[in-house]
């Protein structure tokens, strides 16, 4: 049996690297938090910075802390979470939309407008 | 022929699962497994998330509060510190395994799953409060997809933190196994990505909520 601490998910841990991507998560966190705080930005505005700010925070996570990369032993891992993100998009997109439009259409007292 | 197809499945490099290339590594079929787990998982919280984002309106709120009125983006942003900085305790207990440190290894795992409690302790008294004020999660859809949607974050934490507990009794006595070593990564993934979890839920749900 070969030693378990010599596998390279156990040597990719990093005090450095968690460092990075706890500051920069935190920093992005903040950022976030002080734009929605001013309501200095329109709605839409704001979603699509906010959403952002969230997407760079997601990276952020799976370059330091999940230390994703594509050496010998993590490259099936980044593969399978690609494969996956179009069903996200597919659920969350297409139910969205789907219900948007179903808002629209019914023309529910108090709904028109939103 | 056979020749032809034997050339064929030799990789130019080992792959996890290459044939004819003997057992494959425990510790990364072990990890793998559970990463695909993961995303399974992640899937689920995408279906709540889709339920709250479709039932995050005015006419589900049937009269009830909206989003506008129960969430606090100031008071989640502490929550997310926390959550982020646990995340972080449990990356020095990564580099404890690496160096062969029991004691940092444990502490580690001590100070993530204390901050762990605590964001329990505070999500439960959140929605404590919902509840205290009348805004349990029968008062209406929206309430039903935002207590769903927290519950089953939490429930996530509360096993993670009991994990942790666990791994400090099986570190403590057995030290670095295969096997320890294993859950040791394979609860890494987990924890860090209720971590994820909780800044789409911080962005999505009180930033949103709160603007």
């Amino acid at each position: 049996m070969t030693d378990p601490l010599l596998h390279s998910e156990v040597r990719a841990s990093s005090a450095v690297a968690f460092a990075i991507g706890y500051v920069i998560s935190v920093a992005l966190m903040v950022a976030a938090l002080v734009v929605t705080m001013r309501h200095a930005l329109g709605r839409i505005d704001l979603v699509v910075v906010t959403s952002l700010l969230a997407l760079l925070t997601l990276i952020t996570q799976a370059v330091f802390m999940f230390r994703l990369n594509l050496s010998q032993s993590d490259r099936w891992k980044v593969v399978s979470l690609v494969l996956a993100l179009p069903l996200f998009v597919l659920m969350l997109g297409l139910t969205g939309w789907m219900f948007h439009t179903l808002y629209l259409r019914t023309m529910l007292p108090g709904t028109m407008g939103h | 022929m056979s020749d032809v197809f034997r050339i064929q499945a030799t990789p130019p490099s080992p792959e996890l699962w290459a044939p004819g290339r003997g057992e494959a590594n425990l510790i990364d079929v072990a990890t793998f497994g559970f990463w695909l787990y993961m995303l399974s998982d992640t899937l689920v919280f995408a279906a709540l998330f889709a339920a709250y984002g479709v039932l995050d309106h005015r006419f589900n709120a049937a009269g009830g509060p909206t989003s506008h009125e129960i969430v606090h983006p100031l008071a989640a942003f502490w929550q997310t510190l926390i959550v982020l900085s646990s995340a972080f305790a449990y990356g020095m207990a990564m580099v404890g395994i690496r160096a062969r440190s029991r004691l940092r290894c444990v502490v580690g795992l001590a100070g993530s799953a204390a901050l762990g409690a605590v964001f329990i302790a505070l999500e439960n008294i959140h929605l404590a409060a919902l509840v205290a004020q009348g805004n349990a999660p029968e008062r209406s859809g929206y309430l039903s997809a935002f207590f769903i949607l927290m519950a089953v974050h939490n429930l996530h934490l509360a096993f993670g933190v009991l994990w942790m507990l666990v791994m400090i009794v099986q570190v403590s006595t057995q030290g670095f196994t295969t096997g320890t070593v294993i859950r040791l990564l394979n609860l890494r993934f987990y924890w860090m990505f209720q971590t994820s979890i909780w800044v789409c839920i911080f962005v999505f749900v009180y930033l949103r909520g709160g603007a």
